[in-house]
Protein backbone atom coordinates (compact mmCIF):
# COMPACT_ATOMS: atom_id res chain seq x y z
CA UNK A 1 0.00 0.00 0.00
CA UNK A 2 2.84 2.35 1.09
CA UNK A 3 4.35 1.59 -2.20
CA UNK A 4 2.71 4.32 -4.99
CA UNK A 5 1.91 7.10 -4.25
CA UNK A 6 -0.37 9.14 -6.80
CA UNK A 7 0.06 12.87 -6.69
CA UNK A 8 -2.88 14.80 -7.38
CA UNK A 9 -5.40 11.43 -7.40
CA UNK A 10 -7.65 13.26 -10.45
CA UNK A 11 -9.06 10.45 -12.22
CA UNK A 12 -7.11 7.36 -11.69
CA UNK A 13 -7.06 4.38 -8.79
CA UNK A 14 -3.95 4.01 -6.93
CA UNK A 15 -2.01 1.32 -8.20
CA UNK A 16 -0.72 -1.53 -6.55
CA UNK A 17 2.50 -3.02 -7.22
CA UNK A 18 3.38 -4.69 -4.31
CA UNK A 19 4.05 -8.50 -5.03
CA UNK A 20 1.30 -9.19 -7.37
CA UNK A 21 2.63 -11.82 -8.64
CA UNK A 22 2.86 -14.37 -5.38
CA UNK A 23 -0.71 -13.00 -4.11
CA UNK A 24 -2.25 -14.37 -7.63
CA UNK A 25 -1.39 -17.86 -6.45
CA UNK A 26 -3.20 -17.20 -3.27
CA UNK A 27 -6.79 -16.66 -5.43
CA UNK A 28 -7.18 -13.02 -6.35
CA UNK A 29 -10.05 -13.58 -8.11
CA UNK A 30 -12.08 -11.07 -8.56
CA UNK A 31 -15.88 -11.33 -6.52
CA UNK A 32 -19.06 -10.37 -7.26
CA UNK A 33 -21.14 -7.69 -5.09
CA UNK A 34 -24.28 -7.70 -7.52
CA UNK A 35 -24.92 -8.44 -10.71
CA UNK A 36 -26.07 -6.19 -13.04
CA UNK A 37 -27.93 -5.77 -16.28
CA UNK A 38 -26.78 -3.17 -18.65
CA UNK A 39 -29.43 -0.97 -19.62
CA UNK A 40 -29.55 2.18 -22.43
CA UNK A 41 -29.98 4.73 -19.76
CA UNK A 42 -31.61 4.31 -16.05
CA UNK A 43 -34.37 6.56 -16.93
CA UNK A 44 -35.77 4.60 -19.60
CA UNK A 45 -39.10 5.27 -18.51
CA UNK A 46 -38.40 8.92 -19.63
CA UNK A 47 -37.78 8.15 -22.70
CA UNK A 48 -41.36 8.86 -24.37
CA UNK A 49 -41.50 12.20 -23.12
CA UNK A 50 -41.03 14.62 -26.31
CA UNK A 51 -37.74 15.85 -26.01
CA UNK A 52 -38.72 19.14 -26.35
CA UNK A 53 -40.21 19.54 -23.18
CA UNK A 54 -37.85 18.99 -20.75
CA UNK A 55 -34.91 20.18 -23.33
CA UNK A 56 -32.08 22.42 -21.99
CA UNK A 57 -28.61 23.21 -23.07
CA UNK A 58 -25.03 21.52 -21.35
CA UNK A 59 -23.32 24.12 -22.68
CA UNK A 60 -20.50 23.83 -19.96
CA UNK A 61 -19.61 26.67 -17.46
CA UNK A 62 -16.14 28.06 -18.18
CA UNK A 63 -14.17 25.73 -15.83
CA UNK A 64 -10.64 24.50 -17.34
CA UNK A 65 -8.48 21.77 -16.04
CA UNK A 66 -5.93 23.44 -13.98
CA UNK A 67 -2.48 22.43 -14.17
CA UNK A 68 -2.56 20.64 -10.84
CA UNK A 69 -5.44 18.26 -11.96
CA UNK A 70 -3.08 16.60 -14.35
CA UNK A 71 -2.55 13.22 -13.04
CA UNK A 72 1.39 11.83 -12.28
CA UNK A 73 2.21 8.95 -11.12
CA UNK A 74 5.09 8.21 -8.77
CA UNK A 75 6.59 5.19 -7.44
CA UNK A 76 8.67 5.01 -4.12
CA UNK A 77 11.95 4.00 -4.66
CA UNK A 78 13.24 0.37 -3.75
CA UNK A 79 14.96 1.00 -0.53
CA UNK A 80 12.46 3.34 0.69
CA UNK A 81 9.86 0.65 0.39
CA UNK A 82 11.84 -1.75 2.38
CA UNK A 83 12.81 0.82 4.87
CA UNK A 84 9.07 1.58 5.57
CA UNK A 85 8.53 -2.19 5.63
CA UNK A 86 10.69 -2.71 8.32
CA UNK A 87 9.65 0.56 10.17
CA UNK A 88 6.21 -1.01 10.59
CA UNK A 89 7.46 -4.13 11.49
CA UNK A 90 9.51 -2.96 14.11
CA UNK A 91 7.49 -0.53 15.81
CA UNK A 92 4.24 -2.47 15.40
CA UNK A 93 2.36 0.67 13.36
CA UNK A 94 -1.32 0.01 13.27
CA UNK A 95 -2.05 -0.61 9.58
CA UNK A 96 -5.53 -0.16 9.40
CA UNK A 97 -4.48 3.24 10.79
CA UNK A 98 -2.31 4.51 8.71
CA UNK A 99 -4.13 2.82 5.66
CA UNK A 100 -6.62 5.55 6.17
CA UNK A 101 -4.99 8.54 4.38
CA UNK A 102 -3.97 6.72 0.64
CA UNK A 103 -7.64 4.71 1.08
CA UNK A 104 -10.02 7.27 2.43
CA UNK A 105 -8.06 10.57 1.25
CA UNK A 106 -6.46 9.66 -1.57
CA UNK A 107 -8.36 6.71 -3.85
CA UNK A 108 -12.10 7.27 -2.20
CA UNK A 109 -11.74 10.66 -2.57
CA UNK A 110 -10.75 10.37 -5.91
CA UNK A 111 -14.00 8.11 -6.97
CA UNK A 112 -16.32 10.83 -5.31
CA UNK A 113 -14.46 13.41 -7.25
CA UNK A 114 -14.80 11.73 -10.51
CA UNK A 115 -18.26 11.14 -10.55
CA UNK A 116 -19.25 14.65 -11.35
CA UNK A 117 -15.98 15.79 -12.85
CA UNK A 118 -16.52 18.33 -15.69
CA UNK A 119 -14.47 20.61 -17.72
CA UNK A 120 -15.82 22.76 -20.85
CA UNK A 121 -13.45 21.56 -23.45
CA UNK A 122 -13.24 17.98 -22.26
CA UNK A 123 -16.03 15.43 -23.12
CA UNK A 124 -17.94 14.16 -20.04
CA UNK A 125 -17.45 10.82 -18.72
CA UNK A 126 -19.88 8.13 -18.63
CA UNK A 127 -20.84 9.09 -14.87
CA UNK A 128 -21.16 13.08 -16.14
CA UNK A 129 -23.05 12.10 -18.66
CA UNK A 130 -25.73 10.70 -16.04
CA UNK A 131 -25.73 14.02 -14.11
CA UNK A 132 -25.47 16.67 -16.26
CA UNK A 133 -27.28 15.25 -19.10
CA UNK A 134 -29.90 12.89 -18.08
CA UNK A 135 -30.41 14.58 -15.28
CA UNK A 136 -30.02 17.82 -15.98
CA UNK A 137 -28.08 19.51 -13.66
CA UNK A 138 -26.32 22.75 -14.50
CA UNK A 139 -22.60 22.54 -15.32
CA UNK A 140 -20.84 24.46 -12.81
CA UNK A 141 -18.72 23.90 -9.92
CA UNK A 142 -21.16 24.19 -6.91
CA UNK A 143 -23.01 21.66 -8.74
CA UNK A 144 -19.93 19.26 -8.94
CA UNK A 145 -19.39 20.15 -4.89
CA UNK A 146 -22.70 18.52 -4.23
CA UNK A 147 -22.23 15.55 -6.69
CA UNK A 148 -18.90 14.89 -4.35
CA UNK A 149 -20.69 15.18 -1.31
CA UNK A 150 -23.71 12.74 -2.30
CA UNK A 151 -21.28 10.31 -3.40
CA UNK A 152 -18.83 10.76 -0.13
CA UNK A 153 -21.91 10.65 2.52
CA UNK A 154 -22.26 7.18 0.70
CA UNK A 155 -19.14 6.23 1.90
CA UNK A 156 -19.73 8.15 4.90
CA UNK A 157 -22.42 5.66 6.08
CA UNK A 158 -20.56 2.67 5.26
CA UNK A 159 -17.41 4.01 7.25
CA UNK A 160 -19.67 4.18 10.44
CA UNK A 161 -20.30 0.39 10.36
CA UNK A 162 -16.44 0.15 10.73
CA UNK A 163 -14.91 -0.33 14.34
CA UNK A 164 -15.61 3.39 15.26
CA UNK A 165 -11.73 4.38 15.41
CA UNK A 166 -10.75 3.57 12.24
CA UNK A 167 -14.24 3.94 10.32
CA UNK A 168 -13.70 7.84 12.47
CA UNK A 169 -10.11 8.11 10.52
CA UNK A 170 -11.81 7.36 7.64
CA UNK A 171 -14.10 9.40 7.49
CA UNK A 172 -11.67 12.58 8.95
CA UNK A 173 -9.24 11.90 5.86
CA UNK A 174 -12.24 11.98 2.97
CA UNK A 175 -13.19 15.54 4.05
CA UNK A 176 -9.39 16.83 4.67
CA UNK A 177 -8.87 15.66 1.38
CA UNK A 178 -11.82 17.32 -0.42
CA UNK A 179 -11.51 20.54 1.14
CA UNK A 180 -7.49 20.38 0.25
CA UNK A 181 -8.66 19.90 -3.41
CA UNK A 182 -11.67 22.00 -3.34
CA UNK A 183 -9.14 25.26 -2.14
CA UNK A 184 -7.02 24.09 -4.77
CA UNK A 185 -9.32 24.18 -7.66
CA UNK A 186 -10.73 27.19 -6.53
CA UNK A 187 -7.07 28.94 -7.26
CA UNK A 188 -6.33 26.81 -9.77
CA UNK A 189 -9.07 26.47 -11.91
CA UNK A 190 -11.79 29.28 -10.83
CA UNK A 191 -8.86 31.71 -11.04
CA UNK A 192 -9.90 33.07 -7.65
CA UNK A 193 -6.05 35.41 -6.66
CA UNK A 194 -7.99 35.73 -3.46
CA UNK A 195 -7.40 34.38 -0.14
CA UNK A 196 -10.09 35.81 1.90
CA UNK A 197 -12.67 34.73 -0.53
CA UNK A 198 -11.15 31.28 -0.99
CA UNK A 199 -11.92 30.73 2.83
CA UNK A 200 -15.32 32.04 2.48
CA UNK A 201 -16.33 29.86 -0.21
CA UNK A 202 -14.54 26.78 1.86
CA UNK A 203 -16.60 27.64 4.67
CA UNK A 204 -19.77 28.17 2.72
CA UNK A 205 -18.90 24.51 1.24
CA UNK A 206 -18.16 23.01 4.76
CA UNK A 207 -21.85 23.94 5.74
CA UNK A 208 -23.58 22.93 2.82
CA UNK A 209 -21.59 19.54 3.42
CA UNK A 210 -22.87 19.44 6.98
CA UNK A 211 -26.35 19.88 5.74
CA UNK A 212 -26.33 17.60 3.12
CA UNK A 213 -24.89 14.73 5.61
CA UNK A 214 -27.88 15.36 8.24
CA UNK A 215 -30.39 15.85 5.71
CA UNK A 216 -29.05 12.22 3.72
CA UNK A 217 -28.86 10.29 6.77
CA UNK A 218 -32.68 11.32 8.20
CA UNK A 219 -33.67 10.45 4.43
CA UNK A 220 -31.75 7.04 4.62
CA UNK A 221 -32.81 5.75 7.87
CA UNK A 222 -36.65 6.33 7.38
CA UNK A 223 -38.28 6.28 4.01
CA UNK A 224 -37.66 7.06 0.25
CA UNK A 225 -39.46 10.10 0.28
CA UNK A 226 -37.59 11.49 2.75
CA UNK A 227 -34.51 10.64 1.07
CA UNK A 228 -36.28 12.43 -2.27
CA UNK A 229 -36.56 15.54 -0.90
CA UNK A 230 -33.16 15.42 0.56
CA UNK A 231 -31.82 14.80 -2.98
CA UNK A 232 -33.69 17.71 -3.92
CA UNK A 233 -33.03 20.06 -1.75
CA UNK A 234 -29.24 19.65 -2.17
CA UNK A 235 -28.50 17.77 -5.11
CA UNK A 236 -31.23 20.01 -7.40
CA UNK A 237 -31.20 22.79 -5.63
CA UNK A 238 -34.57 22.76 -4.68
CA UNK A 239 -35.71 23.57 -8.40
CA UNK A 240 -39.26 23.97 -8.62
CA UNK A 241 -40.13 22.10 -11.99
CA UNK A 242 -38.34 19.19 -10.88
CA UNK A 243 -38.91 15.85 -13.07
CA UNK A 244 -40.18 13.17 -10.24
CA UNK A 245 -38.26 10.66 -12.35
CA UNK A 246 -35.16 12.39 -11.83
CA UNK A 247 -35.89 12.24 -8.33
CA UNK A 248 -36.31 8.52 -8.46
CA UNK A 249 -34.04 7.73 -10.60
CA UNK A 250 -31.49 9.42 -7.75
CA UNK A 251 -32.79 7.36 -4.71
CA UNK A 252 -32.52 4.26 -6.65
CA UNK A 253 -28.92 5.19 -7.45
CA UNK A 254 -27.96 5.79 -3.75
CA UNK A 255 -30.21 2.90 -2.49
CA UNK A 256 -28.72 0.49 -4.87
CA UNK A 257 -24.65 1.73 -4.06
CA UNK A 258 -25.48 1.10 -0.29
CA UNK A 259 -26.90 -2.25 -0.88
CA UNK A 260 -23.47 -2.94 -2.61
CA UNK A 261 -21.47 -1.50 0.36
CA UNK A 262 -23.56 -3.30 2.64
CA UNK A 263 -22.47 -6.61 0.97
CA UNK A 264 -18.19 -5.58 1.45
CA UNK A 265 -16.90 -6.64 4.59
CA UNK A 266 -15.00 -4.23 6.64
CA UNK A 267 -11.86 -5.93 5.89
CA UNK A 268 -12.26 -5.38 2.20
CA UNK A 269 -13.67 -1.74 2.05
CA UNK A 270 -10.89 -0.77 4.47
CA UNK A 271 -8.14 -1.40 1.45
CA UNK A 272 -10.21 0.28 -1.06
CA UNK A 273 -12.09 -2.51 -3.01
CA UNK A 274 -15.12 -0.72 -3.39
CA UNK A 275 -15.91 1.55 -6.23
CA UNK A 276 -19.43 3.00 -7.54
CA UNK A 277 -21.26 1.34 -10.29
CA UNK A 278 -22.21 3.25 -13.08
CA UNK A 279 -25.78 4.89 -12.74
CA UNK A 280 -26.48 2.87 -16.73
CA UNK A 281 -26.39 -0.52 -14.60
CA UNK A 282 -28.91 -1.77 -13.09
CA UNK A 283 -27.92 -3.67 -10.08
CA UNK A 284 -29.76 -7.09 -9.28
CA UNK A 285 -29.71 -8.56 -5.39
CA UNK A 286 -27.91 -11.55 -4.98
CA UNK A 287 -30.11 -14.77 -4.18
CA UNK A 288 -29.04 -15.59 -0.77
CA UNK A 289 -27.23 -18.84 -1.84
CA UNK A 290 -25.05 -16.39 -4.13
CA UNK A 291 -24.22 -14.42 -0.92
CA UNK A 292 -23.35 -17.67 0.99
CA UNK A 293 -21.19 -18.73 -1.79
CA UNK A 294 -19.00 -15.52 -2.25
CA UNK A 295 -18.95 -14.83 1.71
CA UNK A 296 -17.46 -17.99 1.96
CA UNK A 297 -14.92 -17.31 -0.68
CA UNK A 298 -14.51 -14.00 0.77
CA UNK A 299 -13.21 -15.83 4.23
CA UNK A 300 -11.58 -18.11 2.28
CA UNK A 301 -9.33 -15.90 0.45
CA UNK A 302 -8.51 -14.02 3.57
CA UNK A 303 -7.98 -16.83 5.88
CA UNK A 304 -5.45 -18.34 3.56
CA UNK A 305 -3.74 -14.81 2.95
CA UNK A 306 -3.28 -14.03 6.80
CA UNK A 307 -2.20 -17.48 7.43
CA UNK A 308 0.42 -17.81 4.43
CA UNK A 309 2.70 -15.25 5.92
CA UNK A 310 3.21 -13.76 2.29
CA UNK A 311 1.72 -10.90 3.49
CA UNK A 312 4.28 -7.56 3.74
CA UNK A 313 4.26 -5.64 7.05
CA UNK A 314 2.05 -2.81 5.13
CA UNK A 315 -0.42 -5.40 4.07
CA UNK A 316 -1.72 -6.70 7.34
CA UNK A 317 -4.86 -5.79 8.68
CA UNK A 318 -6.90 -6.79 11.79
CA UNK A 319 -10.23 -5.47 10.47
CA UNK A 320 -13.07 -8.45 10.21
CA UNK A 321 -13.33 -10.40 6.62
CA UNK A 322 -16.27 -12.08 8.20
CA UNK A 323 -19.36 -9.38 8.33
CA UNK B 1 -61.23 12.47 -22.90
CA UNK B 2 -59.18 15.13 -24.32
CA UNK B 3 -55.03 15.15 -23.37
CA UNK B 4 -55.62 18.44 -21.53
CA UNK B 5 -58.00 16.60 -19.44
CA UNK B 6 -55.83 13.95 -18.58
CA UNK B 7 -52.83 15.53 -17.49
CA UNK B 8 -55.49 17.26 -15.10
CA UNK B 9 -56.51 14.05 -13.60
CA UNK B 10 -53.21 13.39 -13.76
CA UNK B 11 -51.72 16.14 -11.32
CA UNK B 12 -54.69 15.79 -9.40
CA UNK B 13 -53.67 12.11 -9.05
CA UNK B 14 -49.81 13.52 -8.46
CA UNK B 15 -51.39 15.96 -5.62
CA UNK B 16 -53.05 13.00 -3.93
CA UNK B 17 -49.42 10.99 -4.09
CA UNK B 18 -47.50 14.81 -2.50
CA UNK B 19 -49.87 14.51 0.33
CA UNK B 20 -48.79 11.04 1.65
CA UNK B 21 -45.42 12.61 1.95
CA UNK B 22 -44.35 12.56 5.64
CA UNK B 23 -44.69 15.68 7.12
CA UNK B 24 -40.88 17.60 7.48
CA UNK B 25 -40.12 17.28 11.32
CA UNK B 26 -37.22 19.88 10.64
CA UNK B 27 -37.59 22.92 8.82
CA UNK B 28 -35.97 24.12 5.92
CA UNK B 29 -35.74 26.93 4.01
CA UNK B 30 -38.17 25.55 1.30
CA UNK B 31 -40.67 22.71 2.05
CA UNK B 32 -40.84 20.08 -0.94
CA UNK B 33 -44.07 19.32 -0.17
CA UNK B 34 -45.39 22.99 -0.25
CA UNK B 35 -43.89 24.08 -2.78
CA UNK B 36 -44.86 20.64 -5.25
CA UNK B 37 -48.47 21.13 -3.46
CA UNK B 38 -48.97 23.87 -5.46
CA UNK B 39 -47.04 23.78 -8.50
CA UNK B 40 -49.62 20.62 -8.82
CA UNK B 41 -52.58 22.48 -8.00
CA UNK B 42 -51.72 24.69 -10.56
CA UNK B 43 -52.09 22.57 -13.24
CA UNK B 44 -55.13 20.30 -11.89
CA UNK B 45 -56.72 23.99 -11.88
CA UNK B 46 -57.83 23.48 -7.93
CA UNK B 47 -57.25 26.35 -5.45
CA UNK B 48 -53.93 27.01 -3.97
CA UNK B 49 -54.24 25.86 -0.20
CA UNK B 50 -54.34 28.54 2.92
CA UNK B 51 -50.98 27.88 3.76
CA UNK B 52 -49.02 28.08 0.71
CA UNK B 53 -50.44 31.02 -0.76
CA UNK B 54 -50.50 32.93 2.92
CA UNK B 55 -46.27 31.60 2.69
CA UNK B 56 -46.19 33.79 -0.39
CA UNK B 57 -47.59 36.84 0.39
CA UNK B 58 -44.70 36.73 3.34
CA UNK B 59 -41.83 36.44 0.77
CA UNK B 60 -40.44 39.77 0.47
CA UNK B 61 -39.48 39.28 -2.96
CA UNK B 62 -40.99 36.62 -5.06
CA UNK B 63 -38.41 35.17 -7.82
CA UNK B 64 -40.42 36.26 -10.47
CA UNK B 65 -39.22 40.52 -9.36
CA UNK B 66 -35.69 38.89 -8.80
CA UNK B 67 -35.68 37.92 -11.95
CA UNK B 68 -37.08 41.12 -12.77
CA UNK B 69 -34.99 43.84 -11.02
CA UNK B 70 -31.47 41.26 -12.60
CA UNK B 71 -32.80 41.92 -15.86
CA UNK B 72 -32.99 45.37 -16.06
CA UNK B 73 -29.86 46.37 -14.04
CA UNK B 74 -27.19 46.45 -17.02
CA UNK B 75 -24.43 44.20 -14.89
CA UNK B 76 -26.83 42.32 -12.55
CA UNK B 77 -25.15 41.11 -9.37
CA UNK B 78 -21.61 40.04 -11.25
CA UNK B 79 -23.76 37.69 -13.31
CA UNK B 80 -22.94 38.23 -17.14
CA UNK B 81 -26.00 38.64 -18.88
CA UNK B 82 -25.00 35.10 -21.51
CA UNK B 83 -24.62 33.04 -17.77
CA UNK B 84 -28.13 34.36 -17.02
CA UNK B 85 -29.19 32.82 -20.26
CA UNK B 86 -27.30 29.74 -19.45
CA UNK B 87 -29.21 29.78 -16.03
CA UNK B 88 -32.29 30.35 -17.87
CA UNK B 89 -32.54 27.80 -20.19
CA UNK B 90 -31.39 25.41 -17.80
CA UNK B 91 -34.90 25.12 -15.62
CA UNK B 92 -36.83 22.87 -18.02
CA UNK B 93 -40.48 24.28 -18.86
CA UNK B 94 -43.95 23.04 -16.64
CA UNK B 95 -45.55 21.58 -19.59
CA UNK B 96 -46.84 17.68 -19.23
CA UNK B 97 -47.46 15.64 -21.79
CA UNK B 98 -49.98 12.59 -20.90
CA UNK B 99 -46.88 10.26 -21.07
CA UNK B 100 -44.62 12.51 -19.12
CA UNK B 101 -47.59 13.08 -16.14
CA UNK B 102 -48.01 9.28 -16.20
CA UNK B 103 -44.34 9.26 -15.81
CA UNK B 104 -44.31 11.52 -12.59
CA UNK B 105 -47.28 9.84 -11.24
CA UNK B 106 -45.03 6.54 -11.43
CA UNK B 107 -41.73 8.10 -10.22
CA UNK B 108 -43.91 9.58 -7.03
CA UNK B 109 -45.55 6.27 -6.51
CA UNK B 110 -42.42 4.63 -6.17
CA UNK B 111 -41.05 7.19 -3.33
CA UNK B 112 -44.11 6.85 -1.37
CA UNK B 113 -44.51 2.98 -1.71
CA UNK B 114 -40.44 3.20 -0.06
CA UNK B 115 -39.82 0.49 -3.38
CA UNK B 116 -36.12 1.16 -3.32
CA UNK B 117 -35.81 0.57 0.49
CA UNK B 118 -37.74 -2.52 0.37
CA UNK B 119 -35.98 -3.91 -2.51
CA UNK B 120 -32.22 -2.50 -1.75
CA UNK B 121 -32.31 -3.93 2.36
CA UNK B 122 -29.16 -3.32 3.75
CA UNK B 123 -29.89 -4.43 7.11
CA UNK B 124 -28.33 -3.49 10.78
CA UNK B 125 -25.31 -3.71 9.60
CA UNK B 126 -25.79 0.09 7.62
CA UNK B 127 -28.87 0.24 9.65
CA UNK B 128 -26.98 -0.47 13.27
CA UNK B 129 -23.51 0.38 12.40
CA UNK B 130 -21.22 -1.23 13.92
CA UNK B 131 -19.31 1.53 15.31
CA UNK B 132 -21.96 3.82 16.20
CA UNK B 133 -25.01 2.19 16.82
CA UNK B 134 -27.24 4.47 18.08
CA UNK B 135 -26.27 7.23 15.15
CA UNK B 136 -29.23 7.42 13.51
CA UNK B 137 -31.87 6.76 16.52
CA UNK B 138 -30.19 9.65 17.88
CA UNK B 139 -31.03 12.52 15.59
CA UNK B 140 -34.31 10.70 14.55
CA UNK B 141 -35.20 10.85 18.48
CA UNK B 142 -33.87 14.50 18.37
CA UNK B 143 -35.84 16.10 15.32
CA UNK B 144 -38.63 14.15 16.22
CA UNK B 145 -38.82 15.51 20.15
CA UNK B 146 -39.23 12.43 21.27
CA UNK B 147 -35.84 12.43 23.70
CA UNK B 148 -33.98 15.41 24.32
CA UNK B 149 -30.67 15.35 25.33
CA UNK B 150 -29.09 16.91 28.09
CA UNK B 151 -26.08 19.18 27.60
CA UNK B 152 -23.73 15.90 28.96
CA UNK B 153 -24.33 13.59 26.14
CA UNK B 154 -23.79 16.68 23.97
CA UNK B 155 -20.83 17.28 25.40
CA UNK B 156 -19.39 13.38 24.94
CA UNK B 157 -20.17 13.88 21.49
CA UNK B 158 -18.50 16.50 21.15
CA UNK B 159 -15.45 15.00 23.11
CA UNK B 160 -15.30 11.20 22.02
CA UNK B 161 -17.08 11.59 18.61
CA UNK B 162 -19.93 9.18 19.44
Amino acid sequence: MLKSVLRNSGSSNISRISRTNILKNVGAHPFVYYSTTRKTSPLEQTKNISSNEFEFSTKGAPIVRGKNSTATEYTLPKWKEALGEYVIKTFGLDMDKIRAGPVAGSYYYSICKEQGLQYENEPLSESAKFFYEELKLPRTFSQWFQITALHEWMLFVRMRAMPFKYGRNYQQKLVDKTFNDIEMRLFDEMNIHSGRIVDQYSKDFNSQLKGAVFAYDVGFYTDDATLATAVWRNLFGGRKNIDYSHLDAVVKYIRSQLYVMSRMSDREFALGKFKFVPAKEKINKLTSAEEKEMKEKIIKKYEELDKSGLLLPSDRSNLSYDN
Amino acid sequence: MSSYQVVREGAKQVIKLLEKFPEERFKYLVSFKATQLERFSRIAGLPISQKSSSEIANNKASIDEIKDIVNRTSGPLGLQKEMLKKMQAAIPHDQFSEASMKDQINALSNLVGNKYKNYYEVGNKLYNPAGNPEYYQRIIDDIQGKKKENILAGLRTVFMGR
